[in-house]
């Protein structure tokens, strides 16, 4: 008897379980006649924020840039085409005044919000002066400094509310009437086209903002200008998209685009394999099962990055103060290992700190500091360092994520192989790194950087000027100095980007960093995804500034 | 039981006071920022960002500023996620986490304490063999392995399940079987190890000597009595079970608290990491007063005075 209670109850159990799961057993995908045209993407995790001028981070910007158009945007090859402005303001048209200080924008007529009302120049208006608001604290509002009060208005976040309204009021942006903007510089700056095609300047419509405050950004309320508007947030899972029916331009052809907020790249792989995304990154980890498995070829996809990965020396520290170190370090990585190896050939050598695709690059910048151990050795012998052991102790720090330390650990084998030097690893969470290289506080560490705008000044200006505002490495050089200067005032684009390619050259020369590869993307994408554009230019997924394309075909 | 109870209500404000100072100032004593993120920032924005989050304040002023908001149920603002206070992500989030883990947690019960009494019942014969090994394999298998296991199966290969998401019911199945299976194991075992101390007991066999029923003696003597274990471990594993498991949620995408308290840390969320932290220890403080609360419903010896 009591055997059979037993037995009875665990196969109740059992049964239990087989009735939740046979429900869900049914649910297989099937197909239908008409192909929804729905595209599924996968943004990796909650975006920090969708507010355009508050947005930092690559994955948000995929969500923004469906909802808001700007005044100008980017073509897939890097160069500016008008947008809301009718044309891209330039000395010969009168855009930009002869002493190069006031820029002028004639907007469309045409453009709406989603909500139906005209987008005007006070949009605009509203929305410079807010990404250089102290109280927000934008990330992307040094952007703008060179606009009039802009700094000073951004710095005054300890003055009275009086202060501060004088000094946003003092900001050089105005709209003379509806469909004219002015923007005032203090001193002529020909990326600042650049900078007002980022999303950070997109218009933002003030009366939305100020009704609803920091949930402006929850649908319905999140009024955009773009092709889509965003109908659906549900948190931490996904955002669902629809065709933006005020938008002025031309429709797009998706009738839906789900952004699911998947951040364990294995488990979005997982989804993509089970056909619930349609286009996915492939982690790490798994990049050489799929480069090489023939059924996945029509399925690959491998998208060129502006971004520069480099080996960065702290120039106040020793060894690294004496510049020949330096360039034997430079000398010593074997970079094509470095690909094959730690990237599983996911990304393409380098010598030369701006990325193939920019202007003003150049393959041969930074090739006398190639991989050639015979020169690295020479190099620490002219140091007085033929005795390697005589080297003060080395420490590379870096951020303890899995691919941060595969990283570090190729380039300790390198050093060792190579050069017989034994360097210490110096792993640190992740956020203590990113402040103890801020501070100035390591030796030698990884340093990667991703174009904001496709221009050499976004590379070369903060990063390796005197005091810049980004300098890690604490490089300081009077003639790149003055280099730098001369090319961030000119306004003539031949000698600009000849000045910038000069400085270039001086700062690979004295090695601050060591650059060693530049970085791609690799995909999947399901083969009924049509029209899909990709280019070094994408936000964070393969041809996400021209989803208007895309169709999906019928499968 | 109710001068008990208030007793320990205030114990847990004083608690809750405590836990809130130390996280207060080890989240402080940690280098970096919230600003130390993705790109570098130059120092005009760092400043700015310090002054919007009156990180450039004293800490004694930040903190009486925090427990000032408190008192006013507001638990300040996110820094990872702007567009959201604190307590709106963690009404969000909390929930999601909840249902799972709620749904986990009355699965273990069933599961472990069946097996648990299976085993003991029948010691020693093929019965007990298949419920200690069950409860040894699910014991060792860590979730994640198990939770991947369960994806690779159920979703990559078989196509029956969604890999992961919140939103359908069939989103459920596969986390509560990850979060489930470690406590359904640790249940058995502890059901089946008390269970077996008192079946030997002599009450139970004055039960059964004066004839009473072997399901009344199963019932009221044994199950009640061996459940006592069952229910102190049951406090903190409801408790874990509902503020969320890290590691299943990443998996599955589940929308819920677990992901967030972890990843607030590494992303120096101070306003998050306060909120979350608070908001476990508080769940936890109540899970284990509810199980001295049910100890004396369980339990007639066990008064509180």
């Amino acid at each position: 008897m009591k055997g059979k209670t037993v037995f009875l109850s665990l196969l109740a159990i059992v049964l239990a379980m087989v009735l939740i799961l046979a429900p869900a057993c049914s649910s297989k995908t099937t197909t239908s006649a008409s192909t929804p045209q729905v595209l599924r993407i996968n943004l990796g995790g909650e975006p920090d924020t969708i507010d355009p001028n508050q947005a930092a981070w690559a994955p948000d910007l995929t969500l923004i840039g469906q909802c808001f158009e700007g005044l100008l945007s980017f073509k897939t090859d890097g160069t500016l085409t008008p947008d809301i402005a009718t044309v891209i303001p330039s000395t010969s048209n009168g855009g930009i005044s002869s002493d190069g200080l006031t820029i002028t924008f004639h907007l469309k007529t045409n453009v709406t919000w989603s909500d139906g009302t005209p987008v005007t120049a006070n949009d605009f208006v509203y929305s410079i002066v807010r990404e250089v608001s102290p109280v927000l604290a934008c990330p992307y509002a040094s952007f703008y400094f060179n606009i009039v009060g802009a700094q000073a208005y951004y710095s005054s976040g300890n003055d009275t509310p009086d202060q501060q309204a004088a000094l946003a009021a003092a900001v050089g942006v105005s709209a003379p009437d509806n469909y004219t903007l002015v923007i005032k510089l203090n001193s002529p700056q020909e990326t600042i086209l650049d900078c007002m095609a980022l999303w950070a300047v997109y218009p933002e419509k003030a009366s939305v903002i100020n009704q609803y405050g920091n949930s402006w950004t929850d649908p319905p309320n999140y009024i955009g200008d773009g092709p889509y508007i965003l109908t659906t947030w549900t948190h931490q899972t996904e955002l669902v998209l629809k065709p933006n029916p005020n938008y002025w331009g031309t429709k797009p052809k998706l009738a839906e685009i789900d952004m699911m907020e998947i951040t364990d790249a294995n488990a979005a792989l997982a989804a993509y394999l089970n056909n619930q995304l349609d286009i996915v990154g492939v982690p790490i980890g798994d990049i050489k099962t799929y480069m090489n498995d023939s059924s996945y070829a029509n399925q690959r996809l491998l998208v060129n990055q502006l971004g520069t990965f480099a080996l960065q020396f702290n120039v106040d520290q020793a060894p690294f103060n004496n510049v020949l170190v330096r360039q034997a370090f430079a000398c010593a990585i074997d970079r094509n290992a470095f690909v094959s190896d730690v990237l599983d050939g996911v990304g393409k050598v380098t010598t030369s700190w701006i990325p193939p695709g920019m202007p003003g690059y150049d393959a041969n910048a930074g090739s006398q500091y190639a991989f050639n151990v015979t020169k690295a050795k020479q190099l620490l012998a002219q140091a007085g360092y033929s005795d390697v052991s005589k080297l003060p102790a080395i420490t590379y720090t870096y951020a303890n994520d899995t691919n941060d330390t595969t990283i570090a650990q190729f380039l300790q084998g390198q050093l060792k192989t190579n050069l017989g030097i034994n360097i210490t690893l110096n792993p640190e969470e992740s956020n203590t790194f990113q402040s103890n290289v801020n501070a100035g506080n390591f030796q030698f560490a990884w340093f990667g950087w991703l174009a904001d705008y496709p221009d050499p000044d976004d590379w070369l200006l903060s990063e390796f000027t005197t005091g810049g505002g980004v300098n890690q490495t604490h490089y300081s050089n009077p003639s790149f100095d003055t280099l730098a200067k001369t090319a961030e005032t000119d306004l003539d684009n031949t000698t600009r980007l000849s000045d910038w390619a000069q400085a270039q050259t001086m700062m690979l020369a004295d090695v601050p960093l060591a650059p060693i590869y530049n970085s791609e993307t690799f995909a999947l994408v399901k083969p009924w995804v049509k029209g899909l554009d990709a280019s070094d230019i994408d936000y964070s997924i393969p041809g996400d500034r021209f989803y208007t394309l895309v169709s999906i075909a019928s499968h | 039981m109710t001068r008990f109870v208030i007793r320990r209500v205030l114990w847990l404000l004083l608690v809750l006071l405590i836990i809130s100072l130390v996280t207060f100032l080890l989240m402080h004593l940690v280098p970096g920022g919230p600003w130390a993120k993705g790109k570098p920032l130059p120092p005009a924005v760092i400043a700015a960002i310090n002054a919007k989050y009156g990180l450039n304040k004293p800490l004694y002023i930040q903190y009486a500023k925090y427990l000032w908001g408190i008192l006013h149920g507001d638990l300040g603002i996110s820094y990872s996620y702007q567009d959201r206070s604190v307590t709106q992500i963690i009404m969000q989030s909390f929930p999601k986490s909840a249902i799972l883990g709620g749904i986990a947690f009355i699965l273990a019960l069933i599961v472990g304490i069946s097996l648990g009494m299976a085993a003991a019942l029948r010691q020693n014969t093929w019965v007990d063999y298949v419920c200690v090994m069950f409860s040894t394999i699910f014991a060792s298998v860590p979730g994640f392995v198990l939770g991947i296991l369960l994806v690779i199966v159920f979703s990559v290969i078989l196509h029956w399940l969604p890999s992961g998401g919140w939103g359908t019911p069939s989103d459920l199945v596969l986390p509560v079987i990850a979060l489930a299976a470690l406590p359904a194991a640790y249940i058995a075992r502890i059901t089946r190890a008390s269970t077996l101390e008192t079946i030997r007991q002599d009450y139970v066999r004055t039960a059964r000597s004066k004839g009473l029923l072997e399901r009344n003696v199963l019932i009221r003597h044994i199950l009640r009595n061996a459940l006592i274990p069952v229910v102190t471990i049951s406090g903190p594993e409801f408790a874990a079970l509902v503020t969320g498991s890290f590691i299943v949620e990443t998996i599955f995408s589940i929308p819920g608290i677990g992901r967030l308290f972890v990843s607030s840390v590494f992303a120096r969320d101070y306003g998050l990491i306060m909120g979350t932290t608070l908001f476990y220890a508080f769940i936890i403080s109540v899970a284990n007063l509810v199980v001295d609360i049910l100890y004396a419903v369980i339990d007639p010896r066990i008064r509180y005075d």
